[in-house]
Formats: structure tokens, C-alpha cells, sequence
């Protein structure tokens, strides 16, 4: 819909101006209207093209829980739940040693890329 | 007729033109102002939206621990406007005293406040709740000073004041966006940006063979300490209490461990967030020479006036951040400067320091979220 009202923009404001500038040289009778609408005319397709729905609004990244074994490389990332904390000692054993685990991190990660600037 | 030639109508063209100059040089400032009211409006009602929601979660939260959601929300309203008055500062004089004296009676009325909200809760969930209610008040207050001045500028007719609000808008927005964005964090317990100094302490006490049993609570208010040795030295690393969301008092804890310590110690080290410029990365590491805590002075004071007394070097680490992820919840690229903290902490232990030494290591923040 966002692509289809820009090029209906583009075109309303095409024949807006022609429509205008046909009644800025012609000598007949209804020469100020033709440019009045042409003005209107053109004036819905800027409209259109600058006007468009605003961003949608994202939900927030979901916070996920870091947990780490103590002795070896396991890590695993689950949703928070309420009541984790980092370093909070985990009650289930790591699943490749047995060894006990630890909330390394509780944390969110933005998708959005920053904006670059040349400066 | 032809538009720009002379003919019979174009008296009504002419008419026309100088009809718009007149309207627009007489009347061009209304229109301005108008647009401009237009705007204000627009953003008033995005912050009234934002007040009302993180009241409303405020609310929600409470309710878990005791009391009833209309006995909240009348306790809760009564609240909101809560002030604190400044001490005078035209005799400066011990105005630091005074200053912190003020911020422990209105920390005293906060938490009787939150322990008669929530008389169910525990210690460290009122300090959730403490720090929840701290942010519905931060977003009350935002959106009646804003209204203030718009109604005032309206009744006013007062360009300036209108105009100065429109400007600031965008920037009002982004601060009680970042507010709105952060209640979730607080109501929930999970850690913030602003975290990351306790964080880094802790997780370098651990390193060295600390545990939650080993933390020596209250050296001053909420904070207490790890006694740890690195490299040959003794390192009191110092903190505020978590996991529940507090600053506490580390200015004073640090003046009360050089105190206990004197002459031992031989470097104080604090470690904190601070704010990114635009531009800079997001967990960008810097490291500069201070006391790094964004108290209202107090604590800052108590470090700068022991660390001079003492003699003692001062330096800071901090991990850049924008006000949206130092009240946000806790962003990857910001714990991902967790290993190179550590590492700077132990160049500077290594370079500035003998064997034998003992330094103070201060992670300043709040500790929501961040367990001993």
C-alpha cells in the first residue's frame, strides 16, 4: 500500500502540474481554473508522496539469561524469568560435566543497526 | 485570461497577492505559534501516555505484596508530586553536609513509603519497588513541567516560553522515552545499564576467589566490600548491595575503607558507566583520571577529599552509554566490555602499584539485578 500511494503520488503531482502550467499559457475562459486545480492536484500528490503511516512500532527485544558452567564451555541462553539475577548460582547441573552453573548475564540485544555518519 | 497578463480580472490576482503579504506579515507569528502549540500538544500527550502507563505498571507491581490496587493508586498519587528543597547555597558552607543529609531523609521517607505500600515484600524487592516509583515520579514530573509551561505560554501568549518547549521536545521525549522504556527493568529486578560498575567489580572478586559469603556488608549505607588478593596487592573491592536496585552510599564507603586502612592505601580505582557522546560506540571502554559517580556531590566530595588527604592516586574506568541503556535494560554490546574492564584493572594494578599495596576498587551503579 506504502509503494502503490507513492505512485499515485508521483502521478497525481505529474498531472497537477501539467494541468497547471496548461492553464498558465492558455488564453481561454477557464484558464484560472485549470490552474487552481492543477494546484490542488498537484498539491494531493506531494500529499501523498511525503504523507505515508508511521513507523510501526516494534516490541521490545526479548531480555534472555546467560548461563554459563563453572568448569566447562557450556553456555545456555533461555527467556528471563522473574527472580534471575547475574551470578546467581543455578540450581541444575551442567549437562555435559555436572558441574554447577551461573547466571553470567541477563541481557537484551538490539537488532537495529546504528546510523552510520561520514563525520 | 492568462495568469501574470492584464486583463479585466486580474485586479483579483493583485488583491489576492496583497492579501496574503498583509495576512502573513501581520498575522505570521499566530500562525507560527499556533503550529507550534500544535506540536506541544502532540508530545504532551505522548508524555501524559507514558506517565499514565508507567503508573499503571507501578501499580500492578505493588499490588503483588499486600495491599489493594485502590489503596495503591491513592497512596501512589499522593506521592507523585513528592519534593525534596535544595539546601540554600548562599553561604556555601558545608553545604555538601547538609546536601546529604537531605538525600538520606528523603531516601528514609521513600523506603517507609514503599514498606507501607508493600508490607509483604522483602528488602530487596523494596528496593525494586523504590527505584520503580522513582521513575513514575521522574515521568510525572517531566510531563507536568511541561504542560506548565505550555499552559502558561498559552495563557501568556508568551512567545519564548512556546517556542523554547518546542525546541526541547524532541529531547524531553527521548529522556522520558528512555524512562518509559526502563520501568519493565525495574518493576521486574532485571540489571541495567547503569549496573555495569558493580558488575565489573564483583565479577574481578570472583576472579580472585570471592563469594557472596566473603561481601562485608554496610561499611556504609548499602555498600560493603571483597577483601581479595591480586598480584601480590590487596584490593577492597567495594560495591553497592545487590541484587535489589540501589546505588548506596560508595563515596562514604570508600572514605570509611581508606579511614580503616590508613596509610595502606595506595590507589583508588572507580569503575562506572558515563555518558556516550553521539557518535561513540555503544560500550566503548575510556579510562581517565577522578572519581567516576554521578552523585549529586556528596560522594564524590567524600572521594576526591580522602584520595587528596591521603594522597592517594585516583583514576576511573568507565563504559560509554547512551541515557536510554543506563536506565534500559542491560544491553549486550555494554556486558561485552565487561573482559576488557577486567583487563585495564589489572594493567593499572600492575603499572601504578607495588606488591604489597592496597587499592580500592569502587563499582559504582545501580545494583538491580546483580547478585553478591
Amino acid at each position: 500500500m506504502g509503494v502503490v500511494s507513492k505512485i499515485l503520488g508521483v502521478a497525481l503531482a505529474g498531472v497537477g502540474f501539467v494541468t497547471l502550467f496548461y492553464g498558465m499559457s492558455t488564453t481561454d475562459a477557464l484558464s484560472f481554473l485549470w490552474s487552481f486545480m492543477g494546484l490542488i492536484i498537484m498539491s494531493l500528490g506531494f500529499a501523498l508522496i511525503t504523507g505515508g503511516r508511521q513507523a510501526e512500532k516494534k516490541p521490545p527485544p526479548p531480555t534472555v539469561t546467560e548461563i554459563r558452567c563453572g568448569s566447562c564451555d557450556f553456555k545456555e541462553i533461555r527467556d528471563f524469568k522473574k527472580g534471575d539475577y547475574v551470578l546467581m548460582p543455578v540450581e541444575d547441573m551442567c549437562p555435559k560435566c555436572q558441574s554447577s552453573m551461573t547466571i553470567e548475564g541477563v541481557y537484551i540485544v538490539r537488532e537495529e543497526p546504528e546510523a552510520k555518519y561520514n563525520v | 485570461m492568462q495568469l501574470g497578463g492584464t486583463n479585466e480580472y486580474s485586479w483579483i490576482i493583485n488583491i489576492a497577492f496583497f492579501a496574503f503579504i498583509m495576512l502573513f506579515s501581520l498575522y505570521g507569528a499566530k500562525f507560527q505559534m499556533w503550529q507550534w502549540l500544535k506540536q506541544i500538544e502532540m508530545g504532551l500527550a505522548e508524555m501524559k501516555r507514558m506517565f499514565v502507563e508507567s503508573r499503571q505498571t507501578a501499580i500492578d507491581t505493588f499490588k503483588d505484596y499486600g495491599k489493594s490496587e485502590e489503596d495503591i493508586a491513592k497512596d501512589l498519587d499522593k506521592w507523585m508530586d513528592y519534593f525534596t528543597i535544595m539546601p540554600v547555597d548562599l553561604d556555601p558552607a558545608g553545604i555538601l553536609k547538609r546536601l546529604d543529609h537531605l538525600l538520606d531523609e528523603r531516601r528514609d521517607r521513600f523506603q517507609e513509603f514503599v514498606a507501607d505500600l508493600a508490607p509483604e515484600s522483602n528488602i530487596s524487592m523494596n528496593q525494586n519497588l523504590e527505584n520503580t516509583l522513582e521513575v513514575t515520579q521522574v515521568l510525572g514530573l517531566i510531563y507536568r513541567v511541561v504542560r506548565h509551561f505550555y499552559i502558561l505560554g498559552k495563557k501568556t501568549g508568551s512567545q519564548i516560553m512556546i517556542m523554547q518547549i518546542q525546541m526541547q521536545m524532541p529531547d524531553l521525549l527521548r529522556l522520558a522515552k528512555a524512562y518509559y522504556d526502563a520501568i519493565g527493568a525495574f518493576s521486574e529486578g532485571k540489571p541495567i545499564g547503569d549496573g555495569i560498575g558493580p558488575l565489573i567489580v564483583t565479577k574481578f572478586a570472583r576472579a580472585y576467589g570471592a563469594t557472596p559469603e566473603s561481601y562485608n556488608h554496610e561499611i556504609s549505607r548499602e555498600v560493603g566490600y571483597y577483601v581479595v588478593e591480586s598480584e601480590g596487592r590487596t584490593v577492597y573491592a567495594l560495591r553497592a548491595t545487590g541484587p535489589g536496585g540501589t546505588v548506596g552510599k560508595p563515596g562514604f564507603g570508600v572514605q570509611r575503607l581508606v579511614e580503616k586502612n590508613k596509610n595502606k592505601i595506595a590507589r583508588i580505582i572507580t569503575i562506572d558507566a558515563a555518558l556516550k557522546f553521539e557518535g561513540e560506540e555503544l560500550g566503548r571502554v575510556s579510562e581517565g583520571t577522578g572519581a567516576a559517580i554521578g552523585d549529586p556531590g556528596p560522594e564524590k566530595h567524600a572521594i576526591e577529599q580522602t584520595a587528596t588527604e591521603n594522597g592517594i592516586g585516583i583514576e576511573a574506568i568507565v563504559v560509554k552509554e547512551d541515557e536510554a541503556a543506563a536506565v534500559g535494560i542491560m544491553d549486550k554490546k555494554i556486558l561485552d566490555a565487561v573482559p576488557e574492564v577486567l583487563e585495564r584493572i589489572k594493567e593499572s594494578i600492575l603499572k601504578r602499584t607495588k606488591p604489597g599495596d592496597s587499592i580500592i576498587l569502587a563499582g559504582i551503579g545501580n545494583t538491580i539485578g546483580i547478585g553478591l
